[in-house]
């Protein structure tokens, strides 16, 4: 694994591994809740009421960086169920479900108070009704209504006009879904939702997703990208599972200003940059060495991925004298944001611009439907505006069919013959 | 009559969504819906006739150029290769469902296509946003869904709708619905139709004016009534739901017969009657919410039917094509289930409506010869 260039990128491991601690510790000797959510659920109301959620894009992420993912996915297989299920979203439940198959992260998942998830592609429902039987628990869940109206360049809507972002027939079956949401969170937690409160939590994300946004436009600036990509995602996605708390903006003001130095002081993740690559897609977690296999031979750097970028176009929201009709505008449409045309082109091609991108490698799900789609749409897009497109067919968390030296092979090709040095 | 009415029935399921696209000026008053999770009620109280894509063997070159593989039901390919080359460009509006992620995603496609000039067809690409889970939020969402689709649709019409008009509907679809259920009980427990025959029959009921659905499936019914019962193991289509004869009939060329299918289109046509009470727009929201049957349906729902089906079955044929996210999830269910009780079962894993692979046909030898053990003990 590559050496981490950022003590940021260290400390928000050794957050992340002392919180999850904490989760077991608070679970089993405390008897505390806690809820295991999908990645697009509103993290907020959950810490507001004081039950710790974890994340099942985080869980599975962890799964497969540890090794232990073929091990489960075996167990998946041997119990029936087609290959061709999505196994990004279902790792978490084969470590419950088949939790003898091999050995999961930290001592496993504790049983969970709650699930969440909103059902977004068409399994989630089926992933999450199974692991609420697999651990005998309560599913909540938050349907997702489709967008009719997708108004060009949602990312300059966002921020002060989401409510003309999302019809209002959406917005308001979100918004209740999210009160009945805090009804049943407030039977679990014994406590009321202060909405005030709520409003506060929403400011500090705006602030932390600022921060970000800073940090972005300083990578996309710099002569040469000051971090890499992997450590990006390292240091932003520990604090997006607890956005807003204490740590999480102070993290991501240390994360900033480490950027900032290296810039300040022309410091590269990859001195003599010559190519800039984005990545399209959910991250390669059982390789992530990938990413920065390509620096010694091409001087080429991954430089953009969704999950910094994502976070102040996605998040932020200003103007809310309701909060949780900003929640609802924000949880609304995450998959047509990042997946869905027009959406997911249009701002993957400005991003790709921002940051002078010069190829970009795009991730051909084997097994994930929602994220299979659209993805014709933005290749396409990238090409038009001139940045050369490389397919990478693998499976995020499932490292059994991936040949990292054919892939790596690949990209080196591609590097020579279709980008220019 | 009873063979006139097949036949009748036949074309009513087979003819219309082929014959788009072939005649100036004939497909003005077509409304193409992608699955049935649309109500027809709606569509035909604004004046329009309902078509159907579906499932096909036939190539799809141009719709391949822009759907992604694994992802997008045959069905879809078939509804974008016609909108590709031209065939939909007369026809009053496209309703696609939000009952699938795929469905939901094709409307997006459409759209996006539209809008940047890769189709030159401005027919109206409309979302029927249907949501299936529980909550009341839900139930009132999909309500003020149809009375949008109705508005759109009323408005492509340029005539106005009335409750009345849309009872009027509802009464005639459900007249259909009882005949379609008089010729569904001919499958069992005394299979006088074949599956491919009674998927044909059956599924004539989303595109024939319900009156004439009504009157040629009664007389489709005594007809067959009349008939022999069939012999030969029995089988229960499950898995993801079917919308082409093509599995059924590789089934029953091996010397049984398909009796029921988790599918909108054979044994599930036609439900429950939509409630001739009260607000018309929340009893068809109600109906289509409680009743499609597609990838976003609740498990349990899906299971329920699956266990109605199995009653008086010798064997189970589960069709889960490539593009499937959603039934496979209860495979090792499903299985433990037909284990626990000695059925014989086998996954057919590719396309339903293609030509099936050797490897398969064998895996539907083997469950059929254990199945007709089973059915020799039962029935002698």
């Amino acid at each position: 694994m590559a050496d981490k260039q950022l003590e940021s990128t260290l400390a928000a491991a050794a957050f992340q591994k002392q919180w999850f601690a904490d989760l077991r510790r608070r679970v089993f000797d405390e008897r505390a809740p806690y809820a295991l959510l999908q990645a697009d659920v509103p993290f907020e109301l959950f810490d507001l009421l004081d039950i710790p959620a974890v994340s099942n894009q985080w869980w599975a992420s962890l799964v497969a960086a540890k090794r232990q993912a073929p091990a489960f996915l075996d167990a998946m297989a041997a119990d029936g169920l087609p290959a061709q299920l999505c196994r990004y979203c279902s790792l978490g439940l084969a470590t419950t479900r088949y939790a003898g198959a091999g050995e999961a992260p930290w001592g496993g998942l504790p049983k969970p108070r709650l699930l969440c998830a909103r059902l977004t592609c068409d399994c989630i429902h089926r992933v999450f009704s199974l692991w609420a039987e697999a651990f005998d628990t309560e599913l909540f869940e938050i349907d997702h209504p489709g967008a009719s109206e997708l108004p060009p360049r949602w990312w300059e809507m966002s921020r002060h006009r989401w409510r003309e972002l999302v019809e209002p027939h959406r917005l308001e079956f979100v918004a209740a879904t999210l009160e009945r949401l805090v009804s049943r969170l407030e039977e679990i937690s014994g406590r009321r939702l202060d909405r005030g409160a709520l409003a506060a939590q929403l400011e500090r994300v705006n602030r932390q997703e600022e921060i970000f946004d800073a940090a972005r436009q300083l990578i996309a600036a710099a002569p040469e990208t000051p971090v890499r990509m992997t450590e990006q995602i390292a240091n932003v996605m520990a604090t997006q599972w607890v956005r807003g708390s204490d740590w999480a903006l102070a993290h991501a003001q240390t994360f900033y200003d480490e950027i900032r130095q290296r810039v300040d002081d022309g410091v590269a993740a990859c001195p003599g940059e010559r190519v800039r690559l984005m990545w399209v897609g959910a991250g390669l977690w059982h390789d992530t060495d990938f990413y920065t296999a390509f620096e010694g031979s091409h001087r080429a750097v991954f430089v953009w991925s969704m999950y910094l970028a994502f976070g102040p176009d996605g998040y932020i929201r200003y103007g809310f004298d309701d909060p949780i009709e900003a929640l609802a505008s924000r949880t609304a449409s995450f998959n047509e944001y990042l997946h869905n045309p027009p959406w997911a082109a249009e701002w993957i091609v400005e991003q790709a611009r921002a940051h002078r991108i010069d190829a970009a490698l795009v991730l051909h799900p084997t097994s994930m439907k929602a994220a299979a789609s659209g993805r014709k749409f933005i290749e396409r897009a990238l090409e038009e505006a001139g940045i050369p497109v490389l397919p990478v067919e693998a499976d995020v968390v499932d490292a059994r069919a991936w040949d990292p030296a054919a892939a790596r092979a690949s990209v080196c090709e591609f590097l020579d013959e279709r980008v220019a040095q | 009559m009873g063979t006139d009415a097949i036949a009748g029935l036949t074309a009513g399921f087979e003819a219309p969504f082929a014959a788009l696209g072939r005649k100036a000026g004939a497909d003005r008053d077509a409304v193409v819906i992608s699955w049935p999770s649309v109500p027809v009620e709606v569509v035909r109280a604004t004046g329009f006739r309902p078509v159907f894509a579906r499932g096909a063997a036939t190539a799809t070159p141009a719709a391949d150029e822009v759907l992604e593989a694994r992802v997008f039901p045959c069905r879809l390919r078939q509804l974008f290769e016609a909108v590709l080359t031209g065939r939909l460009d007369e026809v009053a509006a496209i309703v696609l469902p939000r009952t699938s992620d795929a469905d939901y995603k094709g409307f997006l496609y459409l759209r996006e296509l539209q809008r940047q000039g890769r189709i030159a067809s401005r027919t109206p690409v409309l979302l029927f946003d249907l949501l299936q889970s529980s909550g009341d939020e839900a139930a009132a969402y999909d309500c003020g869904r149809a009375g949008d689709l109705l508005r759109r649709l009323a408005g492509l019409a340029r005539r106005p709708v009335e409750n009345v008009g849309l009872q009027h509907e509802i009464s005639r679809a459900n007249a259909a619905r009882a005949a379609a259920r008089r010729l569904a009980a001919l499958r069992r427990p005394q299979p006088r139709l074949s599956g491919a025959e009674a998927l044909t029959l059956l599924g004539a009921f989303w595109q024939l004016p319900a009156e004439r659905y009504a009157t040629l499936a009664a007389a489709a019914g005594d007809e067959i009534a009349a008939r022999l019962p069939i012999a030969g193991p029995r089988v229960l289509l499950a898995g993801a739901p079917v919308d082409s004869t093509a599995l059924s009939a590789a089934i029953e060329s091996r010397s049984a017969v398909v009796v029921g299918e988790i599918s909108p289109f054979g044994s599930e046509a036609a439900g429950a009657d939509v409630s001739p009470d009260g607000d018309p727009l929340v009893a068809l929201a109600e109906k289509y919410r409680r009743d499609a049957i597609d990838a976003r349906s609740p498990r349990e729902a899906i299971w329920r039917r699956l266990e109605a089906g199995l009653a008086g079955i010798d064997a189970v044929i589960v069709s889960l094509p490539a593009d499937d996210a959603s039934f496979g999830w209860d495979l090792p269910r499903l299985r433990l289930a037909l284990e626990t009780c000695g059925m014989p079962y086998a996954v057919v894993d590719g396309d339903p409506t293609a030509v099936l692979r050797r490897e398969i046909r064998m895996r539907i030898d083997t469950v059929l010869a254990a199945a007709a053990g089973r059915c020799e003990a039962r029935y002698g």
